[in-house]
C-alpha cells in the first residue's frame, strides 16, 4: 500500500515551492474556483507518471503568464524571447512540480518514475469524473491550472 | 579561476543553477553548460573541471552513466559531483551517494541549497569568491 500525504495539498505545495524558487513568484489557490483560462490564450503540457502509480499530470497557464515567467527567468525583454525558451520553461516547471508532488505524496523511501514533459497542442483537457483539477493563481492573479488523471492516482484523493 | 560544468538538457534548469551560483558569490568562476552526459564527458577529458553539477534524466547519456564513467576513471574520480534532480528521495540519494556522488540537491534548486551543498564538498570554491 502506498503511504501518502493528502493529494490536494501535495500539489499546491509543489507548485508554490517551484514557482517561488524558480521565478520568485508566489502561488496560491485561485479566489474564483469557476475561473477558466480562455481557450485562445492557453498553453499546456503534460507528463506521465509511470511508477508506483500510473497517471498523467497536465499544466496549463496563459501565454501572457508564460511570457512573463520567461522574461523574468532569462532577464530578457519580450521582443528578445525565443519560443523555444518558453517551451523549455513550461517543461522544466512541470518536471519540477511533478517531481516535488511525487516526493510530497509518497513515503520517504519510495522511488518513482515519471516520463518526459510534452507540449499539448489540443489545449485544455476534457474534464470528467476521474479528473482532479487544481485552480491556482500567482500573486499577480495570473491563473495556473493543474489536471491529474489516471485511476490509481485519483484514488489517492 | 575555477571551472564549473553544468549538465542539464533544459536551458531553464541550467540558467537557474547558474543564477544560484551567482547569488552565492561564484561570480568569477567559469561556467560551462552542456545538454547531456556525453558532451560533459568530452569536456572533462579535455580540460580541468573543478565542480560538476549534473541532472540525471537526459537524452544521449544520462547523469547516472556520466557519474559511473567519471568515478571509474582514476584521472577523474576525485572531481566533486553535485546531482540536481527532481527525482530525489532518501532511497535515490543513498543510491547516488553509493555511486560516488558528493551531494544531491532536489529541484527546485535554491541558492541556499547550493551553498549548503558546496560548503560540504568544496569550500575552497567559496573561499575564492
Amino acid at each position: 500500500m502506498i503511504e501518502h500525504k493528502p493529494l490536494y495539498q501535495a500539489m499546491i505545495s509543489a507548485v508554490s515551492q517551484t514557482l517561488e524558487n524558480m521565478a520568485f513568484m508566489e502561488a496560491m489557490e485561485h479566489f474564483n474556483p469557476k475561473y477558466e483560462i480562455p481557450t485562445d490564450e492557453v498553453v499546456c503540457n503534460s507528463i506521465l507518471i509511470n511508477d508506483p502509480i500510473q497517471g498523467e499530470i497536465k499544466l496549463a497557464m496563459s501565454k501572457s503568464l508564460l511570457l512573463k515567467l520567461t522574461c523574468n527567468l532569462f532577464s530578457l525583454g519580450e521582443d528578445e524571447i525565443d519560443p523555444s525558451q518558453m517551451d523549455d520553461i513550461l517543461n522544466e516547471l512541470l518536471n519540477t512540480i511533478v517531481g516535488l508532488f511525487m516526493t510530497n505524496l509518497l513515503s520517504d523511501n519510495q522511488e518513482y518514475k515519471i516520463g518526459l514533459p510534452e507540449t499539448e497542442i489540443a489545449g485544455l483537457p476534457e474534464i470528467d469524473a476521474s479528473t482532479i483539477v487544481w485552480k491556482l493563481m500567482t500573486s499577480e492573479e495570473d491563473a495556473i491550472q493543474i489536471f491529474a488523471t489516471g485511476a490509481s492516482l485519483v484514488e489517492l484523493k | 579561476m575555477n571551472k564549473i560544468l553544468i549538465v542539464d538538457d533544459s536551458t531553464t534548469a541550467r540558467m537557474v543553477i547558474k543564477r544560484c551560483l551567482k547569488i552565492i558569490g561564484l561570480t568569477d568562476a567559469t561556467v560551462i553548460e552542456v545538454a547531456h552526459g556525453q558532451e560533459a564527458l568530452d569536456i572533462i577529458k579535455e580540460q580541468q573541471v573543478d565542480l560538476l553539477v549534473t541532472d540525471l534524466n537526459m537524452p544521449v547519456m544520462s547523469g547516472e552513466t556520466l557519474i559511473s564513467r567519471i568515478k571509474a576513471n582514476p584521472k577523474l574520480n576525485e572531481m566533486p559531483v553535485i546531482v540536481v534532480t527532481c527525482a530525489g528521495n532518501p532511497a535515490k540519494e543513498a543510491q547516488l551517494l553509493g555511486l560516488g556522488v558528493n551531494q544531491v540537491v532536489n529541484k527546485p534548486v535554491s541558492a541556499e541549497l547550493m551553498l549548503t551543498a558546496l560548503e560540504g564538498i568544496c569550500p575552497e570554491l567559496l573561499i575564492t569568491m
